[in-house]
């Protein structure tokens, strides 16, 4: 795609957002009926398809600039070809997440054109003039950015990664900045004895910005987009692997599915404590929030994250796995055998301490800290050893108990309302059910996945990688982990935006149309796995494009099978 | 393939270990049916860890191999999402309506299609009775009409004049107070107290007060929760006055002493 054509796409966006804004002013639009899905569905696919591309463009600009980084520092080439064939394909997604982003105006003005006018009046400094400057400037240096990349190269690559810092500074603020409107929709400002409507009319623009869960928001979308950012830099190394023909060609996307994979889980592993964070502001913005999230309409969105979430730990592990099998000497790798217990005994040691010193409770840390740092601690002392194989089978074992204890729930039923005896966990089991046991599973899942990296980083500083050797079957996890990525994080946008129950912003403005209602598991299942695969579509035909031309060119070999941790 | 079948051996045993032992703690079948899952799934784990290396594809049917992958996660995340029970949106449905009942009608749409609503069913009504006219003739229609048949005036009485208990009932549905009260043994997540003696110690002004200010009231034993603000400070946006009138009518007929219902104690 040629530049003017990219330039167009991004000019047709901000006529869409400043279009929308005038047609909003238009007083009486009548709704239109969206045939077959209906208008909340429409909606839903649309602002779905422009936060997963919005998700990619955001976040993998923060780890493209580590790896130029790295690359100018380590000069090793293969960084900056993976960061800059990974910025290809976002180039191309950019042009997407702009045109998804002005249509989801329009069908969100087309639908809801009373609710579409009131949050723009309210947010009307961001929508009309902030969030088009940022976006402005981010296109700006997005572009500028990607194509000074080959003239500022040697003597002024310090120059071109400092723009590449400042481009992520923007986007990081564009996402700051647009997360003020959507969490002020799920909990818009309060105060104690007023009316949320007779505060909100004295409320300043900041007041509506800075609401309960607008950080939370933050952290978890900033962490999420670099978790979703190296999964699918996985999946470009996955097709490009796929496609290669020569040796050292198979040999660099072995290398960058790797990089791709370690960012994704290495950023994964604060996704769920950003999660419990956002859950807990949320909870304590509106008690009745809780009950319907976790133990009523959505619990079982909750069973299928679980589900997912501990799939998504399993591939990822079993990607080490993978990886660990064409090290060559890595039977020689041992590790304390104070790892593998402690593996075993945490989820059953976090979950009664937990029972006993709930969190915040700094008592339980004062415990589980020592606890976790006993395999260090103790290990120095006592040379007792395992080989890598036994800790990492442990660990497997354990993603498999933490995946059960995440699992089980309270009862096996939609709602609280319809708790039968012959569907609920007995009363002395009832803990696996609760916080702390769900805690002590993400823990675990956690732990044995540090682990495992720790004895990987063992297992490469002790032997030689055979790069393009791995097993084939590793090349579908890495495509397995992109789409469980981002159909877990379809579900949960829907579980955000479902919290809102029958407001389209939460006990403020009523949605009084007849979709308003909590849907079905399956039907959601069946919109996120369309929504994810049009998305796979998008993307895939933009790897094609992009990086297809590059390979068919070929490169200088970089990645010869060498010892690893060379330069 | 003999190591898999070792393997997949020793997942069934330990799946038919764990279904044994959470039998005999009476759990009940579905959840040992999971437990058994779970050791299938750990066996499927343990055999893909020392499965053969995968050859490689290339072309075609790489590409093939791809698709027919999608295929198979999208059917596995769908089926898999359909198995959990399903919340019936029914369920919601006329409750959303009762609750945005009020709220609707105070809109200028909400007015305007009462009106039109109110004028289809004269539509109707005048409609029917023409045709009743037609068919009996003067006489027996005037009768009908005087008898409170379908010529009958619309009602405009409203759930006001009725059951103020029954309403009351209905707002304890429609608001899902029992997510965190328990009462007549149903419901109560231990978030709030157990209601059954309520009526032993408020009145219905201090329950209606309690209902539109929660920091007004503290129950005895729930410092911790009245101090986190758990319950919701949204019923006056959310209730009508009526309704908070009917629920806290309905509530203070509770006066079951063989339940331990904290006492409350007044804060404001």
């Amino acid at each position: 795609m040629k530049t003017w054509q990219r330039s167009l796409f991004a000019l047709c966006a901000l006529v869409a957002l400043f279009g929308g804004a005038a047609y909003a002013q238009a007083p009486g639009a009548p709704p239109v009926e969206f045939p077959y899905t209906g208008n909340r569905t429409a909606v839903w696919i649309v602002a779905q398809l422009h936060i997963l591309f919005a998700a990619f463009i955001l976040g993998a600009p923060i780890f493209v600039v580590i790896s130029e980084w790295l690359g100018y520092r380590k000069q090793d080439p293969r960084y900056d070809r993976l960061a800059k064939e990974v910025m290809k394909v976002t180039v191309i997604l950019y042009s997407m997440t702009a045109l998804t982003g002005g249509l989801f105006i329009f069908v969100l003005l087309a639908t809801y054109p009373q609710f579409t006018t009131w949050l723009i009046n309210h947010f009307f400094l961001i929508f009309a003039v902030v969030y088009p400057l940022l976006f402005i400037g981010e296109t700006i240096l997005l572009y500028w950015y990607f194509y000074s990349w080959d003239a500022w190269k040697g003597e002024k690559k310090a120059r071109h990664i400092a723009l590449g810092v400042l481009l992520n500074l923007v986007g990081t603020i564009t996402l700051f900045v647009i997360d003020g409107p959507t969490s002020f929709m799920n909990t818009p400002v309060k105060a104690e004895g007023i009316s949320p409507a007779e505060f909100l009319a004295t409320a300043t623009l900041w007041d509506k910005i800075y609401n309960y869960s607008w950080m939370p928001m933050n952290l978890h979308r900033l962490v999420g987009n670099v978790t979703f950012g190296g999964f699918i830099t996985g999946l470009v190394a996955a097709y490009m692997y796929m496609a290669a023909h020569k040796e050292e060609e198979r040999s660099y996307y072995d290398w960058m599915g790797f990089v791709g994979n370690l960012i994704g889980v290495g950023a994964l592993l604060f996704l769920p404590f950003m999660g419990y964070l956002l859950a807990y502001e949320l909870c304590d913005y509106d008690a009745s929030i809780c009950p319907y999230m976790m133990a009523d309409q959505l619990s079982m969105f909750f069973e299928m994250q679980g589900a997912m979430v501990g799939l998504i730990f399993l591939a990822s592990n079993y990607y080490i796995w993978l990886s660990m099998k064409r090290i060559e000497g890595v039977e020689r790798v041992r590790m304390t055998i104070f790892a593998p217990i402690v593996m075993v005994a945490l989820p059953f040691v976090m979950t009664f301490v937990w029972t006993i010193f709930p969190v915040p409770d700094p008592l339980s840390l004062a415990i589980l800290l020592p606890l976790a740092l006993l395999p260090t601690v103790l290990g120095r002392f006592i040379p007792l050893t395992v080989s890598s194989r036994t800790v990492i089978k442990v660990g497997f074992l354990m993603v498999v108990v933490g995946d059960a204890i995440w699992l089980t729930p309270h009862g096996f039923v939609p709602t609280g309302a319809k708790l039968v005896a012959d569907l609920e966990l007995p009363s002395d089991w009832n803990f696996l059910a609760l916080m702390p046991a769900k805690n002590s599973a993400a823990f675990t899942l956690v732990f044995v996945t540090v682990v495992n990296y720790i004895i990987y980083n063992r297992a490469i500083s002790q032997g030689t990688i055979v790069w393009g050797k791995i097993d084939f079957a590793s090349q579908f996890v890495l495509v397995f982990l992109a789409f469980s990525a981002i159909w877990t994080m379809g579900l949960m946008g829907a579980v955000r935006s479902l919290l809102r129950k029958y407001f389209h912003t939460y006990n403020l403005l009523p949605d009084f149309t007849t979709e308003s209602f909590t849907p079905t598991l399956s039907y959601s299942a069946w919109w996120i796995t369309a929504i994810t695969v049009a998305f796979y579509l998008v993307v895939s035909f933009a790897i094609f494009v992009t990086l297809r031309p590059a390979e068919a060119k070929g490169h200088a070999p970089e990645a010869t099978p060498a010892p690893a941790g060379a330069k | 393939m003999g190591q898999a079948i070792k393997k997949l051996v020793i997942g069934v045993v330990v799946g038919g270990v764990l279904l044994g032992v959470t039998k005999a703690l009476e759990f009940p079948t579905v959840f040992q049916m999971m437990f058994f899952a779970y050791a299938m799934l750990g066996a499927v784990v343990f055999i893909l860890l020392d499965a053969p290396s995968l050859k490689p594809m290339n072309g075609v049917k790489a590409l093939g191999a791809l698709v027919v992958f999608y295929i198979v996660l999208c059917v596995v995340y769908i089926a898999g999402a359909s198995l959990w029970p399903q919340y019936d949106p029914e369920d919601e449905k006329g409750k959303i309506d009762k609750i945005l009942a009020p709220k609707r009608k105070a809109t200028e749409q909400g007015k305007a299609d009462e009106l039109i609503a109110r004028a289809k069913a004269l539509d109707e009504q005048a409609k029917a009775l023409a045709e009743r006219i037609r068919a009996l003739g003067g006489d027996q229609a005037t009768a009908a009409q005087g008898a409170g048949g379908t010529g009958a005036p619309p009602s405009t009485m409203g759930t006001a004049g009725g059951d103020i208990l029954k309403l009351g009932e209905d707002q304890w549905q429609l608001q899902e107070c029992y997510n965190c009260h328990k009462l007549r043994g149903e419901g109560g997540k231990k978030r709030g107290p157990e209601l059954d003696n309520i009526g032993s110690y408020l009145t219905v002004d201090d329950i209606k007060q309690k209902i539109l200010d929660p920091k007004s009231w503290m129950a005895e034993g729930f410092e911790k929760e009245f101090e986190k603000g758990k319950m919701p400070d949204k019923y006056k946006d959310l209730m009508e006055e009526n309704d908070v009138v009917a629920l806290a009518s309905w509530l203070v007929t509770f006066k079951n002493t063989s339940v331990n219902t904290p006492k409350p104690i007044k804060k404001k």
